[in-house]
Order: structure tokens, then C-alpha cells, then sequence
């Protein structure tokens, strides 16, 4: 039952380490302690994955502010298809390129540029850049993998593809980087 | 297999490149280069990941949600709102048939009655109800204070933190209604305290029996 009406601070305990069913249970139920504890244990990589896609610490605050929302709505609909993680991730990632619909910041920030890894730059901020000019896909499918550090089979459940396309995609997104960085052509 | 400059990018799509392939790098700096840059973005790719402190954002996600349910409680608001309606046209629909057929009959069965009678009447019920639900109530209890007193799993502490919430709603209404014993509103949103209190209790032997 969804505890509206009830006040937050009499929202029922949630057991310290929760198994996952018990906590899609009561993020189905409403309770805002399941929701802490998601934002506890996710946060930190949505931020940073949002980050990423968004190019801006406060747009990304703002987009998973928003995601933790949609995710409160939907819980008491969620049918457990899928870990609570990869459903969270798939709503950021949606939520992500909501943003970037809104502001079109995606054909600002696609602008051709030189991304040779100079001497007086490092291969960090060469990288940064050139991931910007990576497609969708790829750019998605490197930041998850190789930045946030989620496994193949995580990524394409949150893609809903199959774990042979995320490799294949992160292979892409690895050789096309590794093109921009030394000046190759395609 | 000759290995060539051209081979490599399909030789790094296995993680672990094949003899032809590291023979070649240890004799061309170029492939040995582009190798090196194949694994260095990995691993600067791990140092890309971001964080910062954000302490404001779960109180304000927090709020936002809060904010989210008000609407929702204001509708639960409303639907009482509607039952305490739907009672008081009950009570005056007969009131206002009992003045006609009072102003349309004999003088002496007029002086017998008493103009507060109905409402008199209808509170006596009322508190006859809330008799009832209490009794029910307290047999419940009774029945599922073996349950309560158990260690809890989160189902159960759940219930018990409602009936916690229910009990101390359920003291604040009695109080209001001990002050103003006619109001209508009032006495409904008891009887729904109630009511919900019942509820949960059987659902709470109910989940047991279930076990």
C-alpha cells in the first residue's frame, strides 16, 4: 500500500543492507527510506554519468534530481523485470537526453575540433573532448563501461541490447577515440 | 599470417592480442605507440569519473517528493470531505421531511417533540458506533499483541509504526470531538480513524495467518 498521507519521518524501517527484493518492495510501498538508500548507493556514479552527458555539474544535480523523482513515481509500478539499478539507470539516461532536447546543448557541444593529444595537453582533457564527438551510442557505452565501471551485462540491460552489441559498441568508441587522439583518419 | 601496421585494430578487438601481433609491436614503434594509447585511455578513462559533494541534494529531492504527495493528500482530504457530505445530506434529507410531516400534524404531536431530538439521536448513534468499533478494536489488539510483541520483520514494523501513527491521530480527533461533540466532520474523520485502525489490525493477522 502506498503510505500517502502518512508523514515521512513514519515511513516504515528498511533493514540496514536490504536484499534488492526487499527494497523494490518498499520503493513500491513509497517509502522515501528505500529512495535514500538508492540515492546512497547510486548517486555518486549518476552524477558523474549525467555529468558527462551534460557537460555541467548543476545540470547534472538537476537531472538526477529529477530521475530520483520519476523513479518515486514509477516504483509502485515497477514489476522487478530488471535490478532496481538498471531501471534507475535507464530513467537518468532518459532523463539525460531529455535535458539535452530541452537546451540542444548536444550540437553546441558536437563541434569538430583537433583532438590530438599535444604535448601541452593532457591525455585526460584530450579524451574529455574527444568523447564529446563520439556518437550516442558509443559515447554511452564508454562512459558506463569504462568511466563508471558497470559490467557489459549491466550496460545492455540498462541499453536493452544484447552484451555482445555493448562490446561491440565500446570497441568502436575505443577505436574511434584512439583515431582522434593520434590524427588518424577514419 | 604476415602481420602488418593495418592488422592492429583488429587485433585489439581480442583482449588478448595473438603472437603475429606482439612480434609485430616489438618491432615498429608506431603500432607500439598506438597500442600504449589503446590501453592509457582505460585507464585515464577511470580517472574521468566525477565526483563532488552535494550535500543539499537528497534534502532537496526529499522536499520535492514531499511536495509531490500533497497534492494527493489534499484528494484523500477531499474524498473525506465527500463522506462527510454524503453523511450530512443523509441526516438532513430526514430532518427536513420530519419538519414537513411536523409542520403538517396535529398541535399535540407537535408539543411532544423536541427540536434537537434528531441530532441528539443521531450523535447517540454515533457514539454507539464508536462503542462498537472500539470493542472490535480492543478484541483485535488482543489477538495481535503475540504478533506485535514479536521481533520485527519489515512488514510488521510497518503496521506497528501505522497503528503507532493511527493511535496518536486517534487521541488528537478524540480531543477535538470531546470539545465540539456535534461536529459531523469530526466525528467522521474518528470513525475513519477507526475504521483504518481495524484494518490494519486484521491485515496484520491476516499476513500472519497467511504464514
Amino acid at each position: 500500500m502506498w503510505e500517502i498521507g502518512l508523514p515521512l519521518p513514519f515511513a516504515a524501517s528498511l533493514p540496514e543492507h536490504p536484499t534488492e527484493t526487499e527494497l523494490a518492495e518498499a520503493c513500491r510501498r513509497g517509502q522515501v527510506r528505500a529512495f535514500e538508500h538508492l540515492y546512497r548507493v547510486h548517486s555518486a556514479r549518476m552524477k558523474s554519468l549525467a555529468f558527462h552527458l551534460l557537460g555541467s555539474r548543476a545540470d547534472a544535480e538537476d537531472t538526477v534530481q529529477e530521475a530520483f523523482l520519476k523513479v518515486c513515481r514509477a516504483a509502485r509500478g515497477f514489476e522487478g523485470n530488471s535490478s532496481l539499478s538498471t531501471w534507475i539507470y535507464r530513467i537518468l539516461i532518459n532523463c539525460c537526453y531529455d535535458t539535452i532536447r530541452k537546451k540542444q546543448r548536444l550540437a553546441e557541444n558536437a563541434a569538430p575540433a583537433e583532438f590530438r593529444a599535444e604535448s601541452n595537453v593532457t591525455l585526460k582533457v584530450a579524451l574529455e573532448r574527444a568523447l564529446s564527438a563520439l556518437n550516442e551510442r558509443q559515447r554511452m557505452v564508454f562512459l558506463l563501461f569504462e568511466v563508471e565501471g558497470l559490467r557489459h551485462s549491466e550496460i545492455a540491460a540498462i541499453l536493452e541490447v544484447p552484451e555482445g552489441t555493448s562490446r561491440s559498441w565500446l570497441f568502436e568508441a575505443k577505436c574511434q577515440l584512439k583515431r582522434m587522439l593520434t590524427g588518424a583518419p577514419k | 599470417m604476415k602481420f602488418e601496421c593495418g592488422d592492429l585494430e583488429r587485433a585489439l578487438a581480442n583482449s588478448d592480442l595473438f603472437p603475429e601481433a606482439r612480434e609485430h609491436l616489438k618491432t615498429c614503434a608506431v603500432c607500439r605507440r598506438e597500442y600504449r594509447l589503446w590501453n592509457d585511455i582505460s585507464s585515464v578513462a577511470r580517472e574521468l569519473h566525477e565526483e563532488w559533494d552535494t550535500p543539499a541534494l537528497w534534502p532537496t529531492i526529499r522536499q520535492a517528493i514531499e511536495a509531490e504527495r500533497k497534492p494527493e493528500r489534499i484528494w484523500w482530504k477531499q474524498r473525506k470531505t465527500w463522506a462527510a457530505a454524503a453523511l450530512a445530506i443523509a441526516i438532513v434529507v430526514p430532518v427536513g421531511l420530519w419538519r414537513h410531516s411536523v409542520a403538517t400534524a396535529p398541535a399535540a404531536r407537535t408539543q411532544s417533540s423536541t427540536p434537537d431530538f434528531l441530532t441528539e439521536r443521531a450523535l447517540r448513534e454515533v457514539e454507539k458506533s464508536e462503542a462498537a468499533y472500539r470493542q472490535s478494536i480492543a478484541r483485535l489488539s488482543q489477538l495481535a499483541a503475540p504478533k506485535l510483541s514479536e521481533p520485527s520483520s519489515p512488514e510488521v514494523a510497518n503496521e506497528k509504526e501505522r497503528l503507532a501513527l493511527l493511535d496518536s491521530a486517534i487521541a488528537e480527533t478524540r480531543a477535538s470531538v470531546a470539545s465540539n461533540r456535534f461536529n459531523i466532520r469530526l466525528q467522521t474523520a474518528l470513525a475513519d480513524l477507526y475504521r483504518q485502525k481495524q484494518e490494519t489490525l486484521r491485515d496484520l493477522l491476516s499476513h500472519d495467518a497467511k504464514n
